[in-house]
């Protein structure tokens, strides 16, 4: 190749070959290239996008991020080949990928008090809790089209329980959880979007727990979700029960009347109890499967049907945030009391060890999310202000989010490509345009 | 008239004898005179015995010139006695023969000397034949001895000594008369006898005739021929015998034919000349090239002596390695070389090598070691110092334990003073001395709720019961009983809980509701309970119905008391600085037991009904079902500040304001089982994890420190306390540090309330942190120590005493200072000094006795005289504090007459007086 030349004498050369499971504008011709050997991912992303560039008008420069054997280059290629102990005489695959990083940051959106949660799987809308005891329906950034009053205390953790039922014409269903001891089920239409936002009270008010509600989560179907609580306990909850008070309450809500007496309550189908402290956070990937964390350091996983507990994972350290996913959606990503973010794979047998340890941060997790498409990537949001996006090929986060001020409280992917995330400056972030693949 | 003629002539003669002895032999004169006297009392004694006897005590030399005097004399009277005894019949007692006889007598003890022998009388033949025996032998018998022919020599009459003195002295020749022993006669010495005496006693010749210069004949000389054999010598001893003949004729032949030679070949000298020149061996090479020797090196000289060859002198690099060596392995002495200019010189002289530097050391360790005598082998133990140390286990295998800072808790504007836990961990309340209370969110920081009370908040504690979340603040002169349920339902039922019913008047309950009332605090939804001074402490039951308060005891007690009119027993007061009040009943009782000492701090046992009271210097323990005390621990500490009791119940931390920390095992003594000194400062606050085997301690010095203290349970096993780890992250304030540490009670966390203003949360621990109060009385030069609240110190000038305490000093706020006497001496309290810019005391109500300004110090100062001086100044009585308690108001500097009394003032101290209006 001619390349050779532009090279200077002292540096050994690389040769490379570039491939990519990209679509095809960008795919590149699949030649050799001779490399200097200290290039780094700036310099083969500059490479890529000048072979690129060179085939088509107009071109956009494009990060990207590239893969040697399945790990991503996060070192000058020299070095790279050198800690992995690949031969530098045989021509190199390179497969690159889209860069992961936010691309654009959105305006924030104001609450009046720290946000607390953030659910941002609909990418219709997104759901805030918020220390105001009110929990908020966002359609943008700065675009908030319902508020959710009911609740006495802090809402501590949201979810969105079903989308939009087109058949059924109930709207979405949400659920929130409180440090006022209740959950709170809530229907709106969010296709509606008025100047104002519009305040919505609860069509359903679980009461059971007799401490502060931590965490809450919703099964795939929507039919259920459960709870973790200060009490030490985890319940499940009926969703369906009662549509004719769900409608009750939606046509109060359009005559405006505000009147509680309409609310309906329900009770905690079961309850599930095994954590000696505070259930921190709950999740619910599968049907008949719920994974709890606590800050006695354990996570467990527990059968929805029978209530029984089928794994007990002793982390040492006060879990605050799980999330499930990943390779075949089995990972389980947790943070807590320290700066590291851990990940077990639960399929391992006879080891409680973590399979990563990511540890960027300077304080404590306080979020952690999977994508929910990739099998790598991952959020983590910190106390120290911090967001950070991970490959589970590289031990280096790929992306840090400094939008916050202070604390991180909650974070989450929206719409694949989007991060939100709020925290104690009382500001929902929206970081979007993240190609994860 | 004879006899004693005789004894003189007796006298005389042994006084001639004596004479003649003496100068011979003075040195022994003494001796003599008394040897000569025994015989003269005796008297019977004969002097030729004595002068034998005597000649035996003298010297050889005297012998020797006796021997040759006697002979002479001798041969005299042998020539006369001989011509006696022509003349004179044998056996006549006429004096020639007698003279002859005595004297021959004589010679021959003069001559025979010390041997007495027997042998010498060849010359005449003595009459009585029985030999040297001695005269008494025969004392008894009629006869004298034998004469020659063997007849008995009769003894002859004789006259009693005293007959033969007079006779003697009667006779003129008496003085020569000498008696004859042997021969019993007595013998007349003639004239020419005497003489000769005299002449011998002068030492000159004896007579004429006698030749001092006789050649001497030498008769037992050893050549002497002794002619056995006159025969002249045989021929054949001068003639060769035959075999000798023969052995000649065999020589001559040998040499004739040569075998013998006689003369021997000279022998090759065996030493060669080894320093010699070489030169001379040039011939051994001569292959024609010439030969050149080797250079001799130089031989050894004297210098070499004092200059050691190089490869024995070390270089640096094992000098330096010396030192690496132990003390007693290298080398006593290593030798130099001069080094002028950085070249190594050889000593020119013995004159310039130095002297030994260190002889004079060694020979005085010399010295000391022969004096001090270390006889005993000096062993040098190999031990690693590491494995001196106590084994520890490694921190890494205890962890958890707090480490890092995690979390801050900012919103105090003002020092926290004081964090208790809720017992679930999710809620922690300050209190800070900008007078808020504040509820927080451990997990985020998020302050939940703030209540003003408007007074500088001493201290906070949660109930311990999960059901009735009621937080215990004392701020000020108040404990107030807040509401802190978050949720409707529980506020309800709590402030329930905190209703009092109005009927419940206050003066029901005798003496001590007039200390405490329970009033309805509608401010701050919930029970305000006034006490009559400042509460250091609340600390609940475990149950949460009961909960103690601590007032520090001082002299405002003590006058409020006295205010009341009420009796003033310095022990009622004491034993109503701790209070122990029920929430249900809402009734306050003391504790029935006298205490001994100031109270600090107080503790309920964790699970047993057991009550811990802190005393500045003890820890008392008591029963509270059978009312008794227990165990008194004895810190040893000048002042303790806070205690802790293991959750276990058996052990017990305190902290003093040295910044020690003594471990207490209940089980073991009530001594410390463990004093920690960590802290520079006082401590503040100590603290035990409820689940995890840790504990805390913080201070003033901005540090808290972690330990590992692991009770137990096998008995037979003390507790092991590990330090972990010290917390930093609050900086210090005012002077202080760290005011309160309390761990979270289920993690592994510790939250610390800082005095300045950022509070944060380790990974876990949470610390406030608070600005801090101003040192007080800083002019008052004897006053120091803590001025943070409580005791200060005692001051006694010479006979007075003068004890001082501030229970509060806030610069912002109400100040209340208060001075305290000594309890013994409190009835003799005299005089009241106030020290401030503005008006001092405004109320002194009977019922609170705030002594309260708003902007000035405010320093009450008690002054106690002994007993003489309160005789001097009666006036100053403790009428007059009352006195002034009511209606003081600031006078000025200095010092001011009292009105009805003169008051002086104790040296070093600036007092202001209040005038009596």
């Amino acid at each position: 190749m001619d390349t050779d030349e532009d090279v200077e004498g002292n540096t050994r050369l690389v040769y490379v070959r570039f491939v990519t499971k990209l679509d095809d504008p960008f795919k590149v011709p699949d030649t050799q290239l001779g490399l200097p050997s200290n290039i780094t991912r700036l310099g083969l992303s500059t490479v890529v996008n000048n072979v690129l560039q060179s085939g088509r008008d107009n071109w956009r420069h494009e990060p990207f991020d590239f893969l040697i054997n399945g790990e991503l280059v996060r070192m000058s290629l020299e070095e790279f080949l050198l800690a992995k102990g690949i031969s530098a005489e045989k021509v190199l695959e390179i497969e690159y990928i889209k860069a992961v990083a936010p691309r654009k940051q959105e305006e924030p959106s104001f609450h009046d008090d720290w946000v607390s949660a953030v659910d941002g799987s609909n990418p219709g809308f997104i759901l805030t809790g918020c220390y105001d005891a009110l929990g908020r329906v966002w359609k943008a950034a700065g675009l908030c089209t319902h508020i959710l009053e009911g609740h006495s205390d802090a809402v501590t953790s949201v979810s969105i329980v079903k989308p939009k039922d087109v058949e059924n014409d109930t709207g979405a269903l949400v659920a929130t959880a409180s440090k006022d001891k209740t959950l709170r089920l809530w229907m709106f239409d969010a296709e509606e979007s008025r100047g104002d936002p519009s305040k919505i009270r609860a069509y359903k008010t679980l009461r059971g727990h007799n401490a502060s509600v931590q965490s809450i989560a919703a099964q795939p179907s929507g039919d259920m979700v459960c709870s973790g609580s200060w009490d030490c306990r985890i319940n499940l909850w009926q969703t369906k029960e009662s549509d004719a008070g769900a409608s009750v309450s939606i046509k109060k809500r359009k005559k405006g009347s505000h009147d509680g007496e309409s609310q309906s309550e329900g009770e905690a189908v079961s309850t599930l109890v095994g954590h000696t402290q505070c259930v921190s956070s709950v999740v619910w990937p599968q049907h008949g499967t719920i994974y709890s964390a606590s800050w006695d350091h354990s996570i467990r996983r527990w059968d929805a049907e029978t209530g029984n507990e089928s794994l007990n994972t002793f982390c040492g350290k006060v879990i605050n945030c799980i999330d499930i996913g990943g390779e075949s959606s089995v990972l389980i990503a947790a943070g807590g009391s320290d700066p590291i973010l851990r990940i077990w794979d639960p399929r391992k047998p006879g080891t409680s060890a973590p399979i990563f340890q990511l540890s960027s941060h300077a304080s404590w997790i306080s979020a952690c999310k999977w994508h929910k498409e990739s099998w790598f990537h991952l959020l983590s949001a910190s106390y120290d202000g911090k967001i950070m996006l991970w490959d589970l090929r590289t031990a280096w986060p790929l992306a840090v989010i400094d939008s916050h001020k202070d604390k991180v409280l909650c974070a989450d992917w929206w719409k694949g490509d989007s991060v939100i995330s709020g925290g104690v400056d009382s500001k929902l972030c929206i970081s979007s345009e993240i190609s994860v693949k | 008239k004879k006899r004693f003629q005789r004894l003189h002539l007796l006298a005389a003669w042994i006084e001639l004898q004596e004479a003649f002895l003496s100068a011979l032999v003075s040195d022994n004169g003494d001796v003599m005179e008394e040897e000569i006297r025994g015989p003269v009392e005796t008297g019977g004694s004969t002097s030729t015995f004595n002068t034998a006897w005597i000649s035996r005590k003298g010297s050889f030399k005297i012998d020797r010139t006796l021997r040759e005097l006697g002979s002479g004399l001798s041969d005299i009277l042998g020539d006369e006695g001989v011509a006696n005894t022509s003349d004179g019949d044998g056996s006549s007692n006429d004096g020639g023969g007698d003279l002859s006889e005595g004297d021959q007598s004589e010679s021959e003890e003069f001559a025979q000397g010390v041997e007495e022998s027997d042998s010498s009388e060849d010359e005449v033949a003595p009459r009585n034949t029985i030999g040297d025996v001695p005269f008494e032998w025969y004392k008894d018998e009629e006869h004298i001895g034998y004469n020659i022919s063997g007849k008995k020599l009769k003894k002859k009459e004789r006259q009693d000594k005293l007959d033969s003195f007079l006779a003697s002295a009667d006779d003129p020749n008496g003085w020569r008369k000498v008696m004859d022993e042997p021969n019993d006669e007595v013998v007349q010495l003639t004239k020419q006898e005497v003489k000769m005496i005299c002449k011998v006693l002068k030492g000159k010749a004896p007579h004429k005739d006698f030749d001092p210069y006789s050649p001497y004949i030498d008769w037992f000389k050893m050549d002497a021929k002794h002619p056995l054999s006159s025969a002249p010598e045989p021929k054949r001893r001068f003639v060769l015998s035959k075999w000798e003949n023969e052995k000649v004729v065999k020589l001559v032949r040998a040499i004739r034919k040569g075998l013998i030679k006689f003369d021997k070949p000279k022998e090759k000298p065996g030493v060669y000349d080894l320093w010699g020149d070489d030169s001379s061996s040039m011939e051994k090479a001569g292959h024609g090239l010439a030969y050149i020797p080797a250079p001799k090196p130089k031989l050894p000289g004297h210098e070499e002596s004092y200059n050691p060859s190089l490869e024995y002198i070390p270089t640096q690099e094992e000098i330096n390695s010396y030192q690496l060596l132990f003390e007693e392995d290298r080398p006593k002495f290593i030798p130099k070389q001069v080094v002028i200019h950085l070249h190594l010189l050889r000593f020119t002289s013995l004159r310039s090598v130095p002297a030994y530097e260190n002889y004079v050391i060694e020979s005085f360790e010399r010295c000391l070691d022969l004096y001090m005598c270390p006889r005993a082998r000096k062993k040098r133990i190999n031990i690693d110092p590491e494995s001196l140390k106590p084994k520890l286990p490694s921190r890494k295998d205890l962890k958890p334990y707090p480490t890092i800072c995690y979390l801050e808790y900012r919103g105090h504007t003002g020092p926290v003073m004081s964090i208790s836990t809720e017992s679930s961990g999710q809620w922690i309340a300050s209190g800070s001395s900008d007078g808020t209370v504040r509820i927080w969110e451990v997990e985020t920081g998020r302050c939940l709720r703030v209540w003003e009370l408007g007074e500088p908040v001493r201290h906070v504690s949660w109930n311990p019961s999960s059901d009735i979340p009621i937080l215990a603040v004392s701020a000020g002169l108040d404990v107030f009983l807040l509401n802190a349920g978050l949720e409707d339902e529980e506020r309800k039922m709590i402030n329930k809980l905190l209703h009092i019913e109005t009927s419940m008047a206050p003066d029901d309950t005798g003496k001590i509701s007039s200390i405490v009332s329970w009033d309805q605090d509608d401010n701050h939804e919930g029970i305000r309970l006034k006490h009559f001074k400042t509460v250091s402490s609340v600390e609940w039951h475990r149950k949460g119905d009961y909960f103690s308060t601590v007032m520090p005891s001082d002299i405002l007690s003590l006058c409020i008391m006295w205010l009341a009119e009420e009796p003033s027993d310095s022990n009622e007061c004491f034993l109503r600085a701790i209070l122990i009040h029920q929430l249900s009943k809402k009734s306050t009782q003391r504790i029935p037991f006298k205490l001994h000492g100031l109270p600090v701090s107080s503790a309920f046992h964790p699970t047993r009904s057991v009550f811990f009271v802190s005393t500045k210097k003890n820890v008392r323990v008591y029963d509270l079902l059978k009312q008794k005390l227990i165990k008194k621990l004895e810190t040893g500490a000048r002042e303790v500040s806070s205690i802790a009791i293991h959750p276990g119940g058996d052990n017990v931390i305190v902290g003093t304001r040295e910044g020690k920390m003594c471990w207490f095992d209940m089980d073991l003594s009530s001594q410390p089982y463990r004093i920690l000194k960590c802290h520079s400062k006082d401590i503040n606050s100590v603290a035990f994890h409820r689940s995890y085997p840790l504990f805390a301690s913080c201070s003033d010095d901005s540090t808290a420190y972690i330990f590992h203290g692991m009770v137990y349970s096998d008995l037979n096993q003390n507790p092991l306390v590990v330090p972990l780890e010290i917390l930093r992250g609050h900086a210090s304030a005012n002077g202080r540090g760290v005011m309160d540490c309390k761990f979270h009670p289920r993690q592994p966390w510790l939250f610390i309330a800082g005095a300045d203003s950022v509070q944060s949360d380790s990974d876990r621990s949470v610390m406030k942190t608070i600005s801090a109060l101003g040192r007080f009385c800083k002019d008052d030069r004897k006053i120091s120590g803590g001025c943070g609240g409580g005791f200060t110190d005692v001051y006694s000038p010479g006979n007075h005493w003068l004890a001082i305490s501030c229970s509060e000093v806030f610069l912002s706020s109400p100040i209340v200072v208060v001075e305290k006497i000594h309890p013994i001496e409190i009835s003799e309290a005299v005089s009241v000094a106030a020290r401030g810019s503005a008006r001092v005391i405004e109320a002194a109500e009977a019922d609170r006795a705030a002594i309260v300004h708003r902007r000035a110090i405010v320093c009450l100062t008690l002054l106690i005289y002994n007993r003489k001086a309160r005789r001097g100044c009666g006036a100053f009585r403790v009428s007059l504090i009352r006195r002034l308690l009511r209606v003081g108001s600031y006078a000025g500097d200095g010092i001011a007459s009292f009105g009805d009394g003169n008051w002086v003032p104790l040296d070093g101290i600036r007092v202001s007086i209040l005038s009596v209006s």
